[in-house]
């Protein structure tokens, strides 16, 4: 019975569970804050992609390879140390607004990515159809191209949510508390490692497993391919 | 603004030496490490199939800083002298770790997209599993494994900014270190900081993105 205290304190997790809780509230808020923005922006950069007009592929796709051709680390401490007060909020970014924005703008690269590909898969029958009963481009986007593309990377959008939930532990760096931060405060408080990141981990995999099975889910019921 | 970008170029050029050297080792030894992984993951054999299937899951249900502080914080804590790891060494391991998985997914995809009549004719012709496997598929894997490799060198060369918390001096710490001697300059600083690794990133994306058009592709793991 010592040996499994001396490795992993239960006792001291227990008295630490309201941190953890607190943590694992605050990363499902920022995810899925985060993924709010990602999917708008997403979205948008894909179909401005997409674009024939170069004042609108150009800035999309040099949005994209910024992206994705740096850390989020960099992104997050650029959004969060450099952008001067607002305009319309009239103060700066406090830690929590930035990070959830470079979050969303971050995946919002990487999502913009897949409901491109998604969009591209759909059949050009289906727009020519639109178009001869006399849709405009817009209905046409809400109508019917976007509902079967969405449908069709549903469980890839998955697959990089589950990413984006992993990510929203760097936010921790400038001081958000979230999951992460609860196993930091364990360590620094008791100086106890395992007790502090083997939860932390634990409760990662939980939400990991369940993002797995939401997959394996859309990819059952909506027929797309793997992510 | 021109004096602080002089001052501070060294500084950020010797950061940027430092994630070179660490992500050159780390694709070498996650290389490594993925390459035996997806090797053995395709063989129909549950009790070798399913405790690395478990390794890849672990890894991949759990942030990098998880794996970063489990190597330099966790693993010290449990009194074996050889694994008390220096920062380096530790950085090094857990990045090397983290990018096993995704080698091991691209190495298995790739070995399971070569057709199985390869194999069996192959086997037919009297050529044992490891020759089949040297002489016939491998050869075949490879090229499928080249443009997706570009993505995953892109994400260790992004992993690399985290290893600053544990003390390294790489690009982000030494931007970090800039800001604190040029306070007012931090737009400028992390700007430059975020340049340097667009430099070092985009290559090698243009690249991946070349060598899937030539060689074709197996789908990246997310």
């Amino acid at each position: 019975m010592d040996w499994i205290l001396d490795f992993y304190n239960f006792r001291v997790v227990a008295q630490y569970i309201p941190d953890f809780a607190r943590g694992l509230g605050s990363t499902a808020w920022i995810s899925l804050l985060a993924l709010v923005i990602s999917l708008s922006v997403g979205t948008v950069v894909a179909i401005m992609r997409m674009s024939a007009n170069q004042l609108l592929w150009r800035p999309a796709a040099a949005y994209v390879q910024a992206i994705r051709s740096t850390p989020l680390l960099i992104q997050i401490y650029v959004i969060y140390f450099t952008l001067p007060a607002l305009p319309l909020l009239g103060r700066r970014l406090d830690e929590l607004e930035g990070g959830i924005i470079a979050l969303g703008l971050n995946a919002g690269a990487y999502m913009s990515e897949i409901i491109r590909a998604g969009i591209e898969s759909i059949s050009r029958g289906q727009v020519e159809g639109a178009q001869s009963v006399g849709m405009t481009y817009l209905q046409r986007m809400r109508y019917v191209v976007l509902p079967q593309a969405i449908a069709r990377v549903a469980p890839t959008l998955l697959g990089q949510t589950a990413v984006l939930i992993k990510d929203s532990s760097l936010v921790s760096f400038i001081g958000v508390f979230e999951l992460f931060g609860a196993g930091l405060l364990v360590y620094n408080e008791r100086l106890m490692p395992n007790e502090g990141y083997l939860t932390v981990a634990a409760c990662y995999l939980a939400i990991y497993a369940v993002m797995l099975s939401l997959t394996g889910y859309a990819q059952r019921r909506l027929g797309g391919t793997a992510g | 603004m021109i004096d602080v970008i002089l001052s501070t170029m060294p500084f950020l050029l010797e950061g940027l030496w430092m994630t070179f050297k660490i992500s050159l080792i780390t694709i070498f030894f996650g290389s490594l490490i993925g390459t035996v992984v997806g090797m053995l993951r395709t063989l129909d054999y549950a009790l070798i199939t399913y405790p690395l299937g478990a390794y890849i899951h672990a890894l991949r249900g759990t942030p990098f800083l998880i794996h970063l502080y489990f190597v330099y914080f966790m693993l010290p804590a449990t009194g074996i002298s050889w694994l008390q790891l220096e920062a380096f060494p530790a950085a090094v391991i857990a990045l090397s770790l983290y990018t096993s998985t995704y080698v091991a997914e691209i190495v298995r995809g790739a070995i399971e997209a070569v057709p199985r009549g390869q194999s069996e004719a192959a086997r037919s012709t009297g050529m044992t599993a490891l020759q089949t496997m040297w002489y016939v598929v491998l050869p075949q894997a490879m090229k499928l494994m080249i443009p997706p490799m570009g993505g995953v060198y892109v994400i260790i060369i992004k992993g690399t900014s985290i290893v600053s918390v544990i003390g390294i001096a790489e690009l982000v710490r030494a931007g970090e270190h800039a800001t604190q001697r040029h306070p007012r300059e931090l737009m400028l600083i992390y700007g430059m900081t975020a340049m340097m690794y667009f430099a070092y990133c985009y290559p090698v994306l243009r690249l991946a993105r070349w060598a899937e058009a030539k060689f074709g592709s197996v789908r990246l793991p997310s």
